[in-house]
């Protein structure tokens, strides 16, 4: 019966309705775009009513949000950070500085395209987005996850050899554990 | 206040005599000294004449003149004035004493300078870097470091930015502004 077809596509949508409820952001700004996350999580916008709230530890949130520009030097964190966390585990770059650089694009410290680093589910355009686009990339990662097409994690996993290329040629002393799933 | 301004001029003159002055409008005076007596002037702002604070050290780099430039500015919270120490350092082989035991918090200006500008602070005491971490490439605040150059071989870029317009053209373009033959020396 568990190995029924039909039956599995019954748990997935049940399962992933369940997920896109509960979208618990981790705590984490980097860059500028942190301070929008206030006006988007309080009363005017109030981001709880698609079950968007934060969540103090990467291992208790689902959604990694890069706010913004990466310097390499917080890439090192966020790397850590995206591999603390558990599945179901989404990211979303916001910003035009996490899609091209921005207006950082000629920066010697930051990186300019954050897909060749970490799987993005859902960028969000904008320097900065106002709370509504950033509710609108919420409803769009929704939207991705009840259809079942957020997959960045498990390209994480399948393609790690790339990612992990790309992390070590802007991070040249690596420090870091290396995390075997 | 003016005549605090040419008491403090008149003091510091008596005591270092080849310190350049300049009197600067409002609560501003500059003093220009060699690196070597920069240590005995601030302390001497210090102790004797009641600078206890200080406010900022920054450098300046006059790739022209091929000198780097540290400028120490001072206040005097009973004066209200405040003072700029500029010296010039050889831009080949930048060292500066180190003034952290005068001010405390000038041990964060110099671990700053020496990795913007890789200026040496003799008897610094900070084997950690500061903001930059394992950086390779040479100091980045120094005018002749190229940094759009340093990007493109370093960051992977996504296509599509190729139509990006260098502004100071559009600008002259558009609206028929002349500009000055310096400007077209940098780009954007």
């Amino acid at each position: 019966m568990i190995n029924d077809k039909n039956s599995q596509k019954i748990v997935d949508i049940i399962r992933n309705y369940a997920r896109k409820h509960s979208l618990w952001i981790l705590a984490y700004g980097t860059g500028c775009g942190a301070i929008e996350i206030p006006p988007t999580m309080t009363s005017r916008y109030d981001a709880e009513r698609l079950g968007v709230r934060g969540a103090a530890t990467p291992r208790q949130a689902d959604v990694l949000l890069i706010t913004g520009y990466l310097t390499t030097k917080t890439l090192k964190r966020v790397i850590r950070v995206y591999e603390q966390m558990q599945d179901p585990k989404y990211v979303i770059g916001f910003g035009s500085c996490t899609i091209n650089g921005g207006m950082y694009w000629d920066s010697y410290n930051t990186i300019k395209a954050l897909d060749r680093y970490l799987p993005v589910d859902v960028y969000i355009n904008g320097c900065m987005p106002r709370p509504e686009s950033v509710l609108a990339g919420f409803a769009k990662l929704q939207e991705l996850i009840q259809a079942g097409k957020a997959d960045g994690a498990k390209k994480y996993k399948e393609n790690l050899e790339w990612y992990r290329e790309n992390q070590k040629k802007v991070i040249p002393t690596w420090r870091m554990p290396e995390y075997n799933w | 206040m003016e005549k605090t301004k040419l008491s403090i001029i008149s003091q510091i003159k008596n005591h270092f005599n080849d310190a350049r002055e300049k009197n600067y409008p409002y609560n501003r005076v500059d003093f220009s000294v060699r690196k070597e007596i920069v240590p005995q002037v601030l302390l001497y702002l210090k102790d004797v004449m009641g600078f206890k604070h200080l406010s900022h050290i920054s450098c300046v780099d006059w790739l022209e003149d091929n000198e780097f430039e540290l400028v120490f500015i001072v206040w005097s919270p009973a004066d209200k004035i405040k003072v700029f120490v500029h010296t010039r350092l050889d831009r080949e082989h930048p060292v500066m004493d180190n003034l952290d035991m005068i001010w405390r918090h000038a041990h964060t200006y110099e671990r700053e300078m020496r990795e913007m500008f890789g200026i040496q602070f003799t008897g610094l005491d900070a084997p950690e870097e500061f903001l930059l971490e394992d950086w390779q490439g040479p100091p980045p605040m120094r005018r002749d470091f190229d940094t759009e150059t340093y990007a493109a071989e370093t960051y992977w870029e996504r296509p599509g930015r190729e139509d990006a317009q260098d502004v100071r053209e559009t600008i002259e373009k558009r609206t028929g502004e002349v500009l000055p033959d310096f400007a077209k020396n940098y780009k954007r």
